[in-house]
């Protein structure tokens, strides 16, 4: 942050560099305008549509490929191709079949499903062999070994994933819009910003930006640690 | 009727384990069974369970849906309390008519000196004390046949005679078939009806000696 008011002061252009308490002074302008949380809200809705349908569906699908080989066979090939695919051209190709706003959504459950797919196997295959054999002598029917055993060994890759889903959702949500004029969004107020060169609210929607982030990986870690805890487990750090 | 294991064979690569191996292991009865560590034991019990095929042979007279293990470790799942442990191993018919009633769980955990921490969960217990919580699973467990395999091998002296007083007393209440392994020849005497004492690698029966 210093280093920051240092250059801006030396930089001396607002148009350049603008300082940190201009940037802040943008946000406080822009909130006075409805359109901004409607730009906010937007975002964040595609965000969580995003992340939500990745995670639901990795974790379903996920389950499945870990306890299933052959189920695993057949997805790995489709998670490998949506994982080697470039963003942009995801982005532009999606954009000639779906509406604008749907654009970000879609690319977002792209790039965040594999991820969370990826952790949930890993996650089924690193359970406890031990406490399976254990289930095993017992006779504990399956539902109850998936419910008792697997999903509560998946947890803290699902975990690690939800948190990773959340911070790239909200890159490529935003990337996304730039490209896919989505409207209304936080993308298009940057993409508007940049093009009538107004620098200090560019500054100031990726301040928002970064606030929203780090608010969202707070609140969700924070109701992790509370579930945690519940669970007789030490809360996450 | 007993366990009769017949021309048991078992090979883990180029290591063989069991080689026609045959015994005769009474209902009813505790049986001990002693032997140096690595010499297939656990394998035995591993065979005896289901948990591995043999390559060869025959196990007969064992109800592979009526077993409980204690292992050498508790095998408690870390995230569910002590009464949920219990219960994780029994159907669920319904909520209203639980297969395993609330009173049981209790005399069983005041039986094995837990009664306050029912709702605690594994990591809030000392390692005694979720050994325990694995015996009160062994026993709670409707099962035939028994297994434990050095159950009592990393637990301090104490706390070792005091769970060998529990379980004799847990196991003179319902006189199930028990098979125990263990390198400690102190453990079996205190506890087996019946002691075998097993060789090396290919098992080889070297001694059968019933106890009073």
């Amino acid at each position: 942050m210093l280093l920051w008011a240092l250059a801006a002061w030396w930089v001396d252009s607002p148009l350049v560099l603008p300082s940190p308490l201009k940037t802040l002074e943008g946000v406080i302008i822009l909130a006075g305008d409805f359109e901004f949380f409607v730009s906010i809200g937007a975002t964040l809705l595609r965000v969580f549509g995003g992340v939500f349908i990745s995670v639901a569906l990795g974790l379903v699908l996920g389950l499945a490929g870990g306890l299933n080989k052959a189920f695993y066979e057949i997805m790995n090939p489709f998670v490998s191709t949506i994982k080697s695919l470039p963003v942009v051209s995801v982005i532009i190709l999606i954009n000639l079949w779906i509406a604008s706003g749907v654009v970000p959504l879609v690319v977002t459950f792209l790039i965040c499903f594999p991820v969370t797919w990826t952790n949930v196997v890993q996650g089924v295959r690193t359970t406890d062999k031990k406490l399976l054999e254990m289930a095993k002598i017992y006779n504990v029917d399956q539902t109850k070994i998936i419910r008792d055993i697997y999903i509560p060994s998946v947890k803290p890759f699902a975990v690690s994933a939800l948190m990773n889903a959340i911070g790239l959702g909200w890159k490529v949500t935003v990337t996304a819009e730039v490209l896919a004029n989505a409207l209304p969004s936080i993308g298009m107020n940057l993409y508007y910003a940049k093009i009538y060169l107004e620098t200090d609210l560019l500054f100031s929607w990726t301040l928002v930006i970064v606030i929203c982030s780090l608010a969202i990986e707070k609140i969700t870690l924070h109701v992790i640690g509370n579930n945690r805890k519940e669970e007789g487990q030490c809360p996450l750090s | 009727m007993s366990i009769v294991i017949t021309n048991l064979s078992k090979k883990y690569g180029a290591e063989t384990i069991f080689e026609n191996f045959n015994l005769v292991i009474k209902k009813n009865k505790i049986t001990g069974i002693l032997g140096p560590s690595g010499a297939g034991k656990t394998t035995l019990l591993n065979l005896c369970s289901g948990l591995e095929q043999p390559d060869c042979g025959t196990i007969a007279g064992i109800n592979f849906q009526s077993i409980s293990y204690i292992f050498q470790e508790p095998r408690l799942l870390p995230w569910r309390t002590v009464r949920e442990n219990l219960r994780f191993v029994f159907k669920e018919k319904s909520i209203k008519k639980p297969s395993l009633h609330d009173a049981d769980i209790d005399a069983m955990l005041e039986l094995v000196g837990l009664a306050t921490v029912g709702d605690h969960y594994p990591s809030e217990l000392s390692g005694g004390m979720r050994q325990r919580v694995s015996i009160a699973r062994a026993f709670l467990y409707p099962s035939e046949l028994l297994l434990m395999d050095e159950p009592f091998s990393s637990l301090d002296c104490a706390l070792k005679n005091r769970l060998i007083d529990d379980f004799s007393k847990i196991w003179a209440q319902d006189k199930r078939t028990v098979i125990f392994v263990s390198h400690n020849e102190d453990e079996i005497s205190r506890l087996a009806q019946e002691v075998l004492t097993f060789s090396d690698k290919p098992v080889q029966l070297l001694s059968r000696e019933i106890r009073v």
